[in-house]
């Protein structure tokens, strides 16, 4: 079983509104325990980053969070909604709003263009047709990829990749940002656009943001730091 | 601002799940061919034998529709699990599916009842005009109805399993 030991204890006791309420939550696979009676709560406007070695179920967390995967008990309220609760399509209507992801695993769209990729979740949010155009060109503009809009995915780079996914989780402005690795795959210079963007802009301000991380550069601009302690047998 | 699908979402989210040339092809001819058959034999049968024949196209068509529907859904298992990450839900996809395809159906139904309906008056087919008119139209309609019952219920059925 992995144990989460939580740095920062006195968010738990805050008083106020959270991004994220973890009640009570376990997580197995068959006999595997991946997290047992899971307790705490993330302050809306915190950057939190998870760290914690290889196949230690970081992954699963942020997945759990997202409504990806779903807890084997316990509740996770995300912005005051109790997603364990949530039917499919009530899901994927919430994190069209709400969440931002940044996968480890490419989850773009590879016939599609990058700015077509983009703009995928302003669609299912339902925004108009000029503000899709507005939100998707600041974006790419702040994430530096503007001149790569017309290219298709395919055949980008694994690092570019990962800056379309980046701009893709915060195209529309959700107030939960969730990463996952995301400095992982990026050379120096990429590296560099997404830590200044974490380090404080408009595109992340007054965000939570709750990351999976090995990068001690993350680490640092963390508020708190969680820290999974073992790694799953 | 919220508002409804429209049509480049619809060919974004069609591209996405690779819903192809040939797709609509596939959807296009069977239902011409359908069409083409119930129109010519239409006219050659009373008012019970038309009623069964509109049935005939009915289910045939919805059954093979809902088969494409289910088969477009199942070859983008992986990029459907990609789109719900980003807040696609079963009826945008779902939507975005029919959209793009129904046209085509509509298109081959009214394609296949013209051709049928020459053929059956070239083979002797019963009544006047306006009889004629009233048979291509069910036979259109039928067609159109059951393309969109089939796209939209195979894509329902895929996402659910």
């Amino acid at each position: 079983m992995a144990q989460l030991g939580i740095l920062q204890r006195s968010e738990i006791s805050a008083q106020g509104r959270f991004a994220v309420e973890v009640k009570h939550v376990s997580k197995s696979y068959g006999e595997t325990e991946i997290y047992t009676d899971l307790h705490f709560q993330l302050l809306k406007g915190t950057f939190v980053a998870l760290v914690g070695p290889i196949g230690s179920g970081k992954t699963t967390m942020l997945n759990m969070f997202a409504g990806l995967d779903s807890p084997t008990s316990g509740t996770i309220i995300v912005m005051g909604h109790d997603i364990t609760k949530m039917s499919d399509d009530a899901l994927g209507e919430f994190r069209a709003g709400t969440i931002g992801l940044v996968p480890q695993v490419q989850t773009l769209i590879p016939e599609l263009t990058v700015r077509e990729n983009v703009e995928l979740p302003l669609h299912f949010a339902k925004v108009d047709r000029e503000n899709i155009q507005k939100k998707t060109d600041y974006v790419l503009e702040k994430v530096g990829i503007r001149g790569e809009s017309k290219r298709i995915v395919s055949t980008l780079s694994v690092g570019e990749k990962q800056m379309v996914s980046f701009a893709r989780a915060m195209v529309n402005d959700p107030p939960i940002l969730l990463l996952d690795e995301p400095t992982e795959a990026l050379d120096p210079l990429m590296a560099e656009v997404i830590l200044g963007l974490l380090r404080g802009d408009n595109l992340t301000q007054e965000k939570t943001i709750f990351v999976t991380t090995h990068d001690r550069r993350v680490t640092e601009l963390a508020r708190r730091t969680l820290r999974v302690k073992k790694k799953i047998p | 601002m919220s508002r409804g699908i429209s049509l480049h979402e619809g060919q974004l989210m069609a591209r996405s799940l690779k819903v192809s040339k040939s797709t609509h092809l596939v959807v296009a001819t069977v239902a011409a061919a359908v069409a083409a058959n119930a129109a010519a034999a239409i006219q050659m049968t009373g008012t019970v034998g038309q009623a069964v024949l509109l049935a005939l196209i009915f289910v045939t068509l919805a059954a093979g529709t809902s088969a494409i529907s289910s088969d477009i859904y199942a070859r983008s298992s992986q990029t459907i699990d990609n789109l719900r990450s980003i807040g696609a839900s079963s009826r945008s996809l779902s939507s975005a599916v029919f959209f793009s395809v129904i046209g085509y159906g509509v298109a081959g139904s009214a394609l296949g009842a013209g051709i049928g309906s020459a053929v059956g008056l070239v083979l002797g087919g019963q009544g006047g005009v306006v009889s004629l008119l009233v048979a291509v139209l069910g036979v259109i309609l039928a067609s159109s109805a059951a393309a969109a019952v089939g796209v939209y219920a195979g894509g329902r059925r895929t996402w659910r399993s």
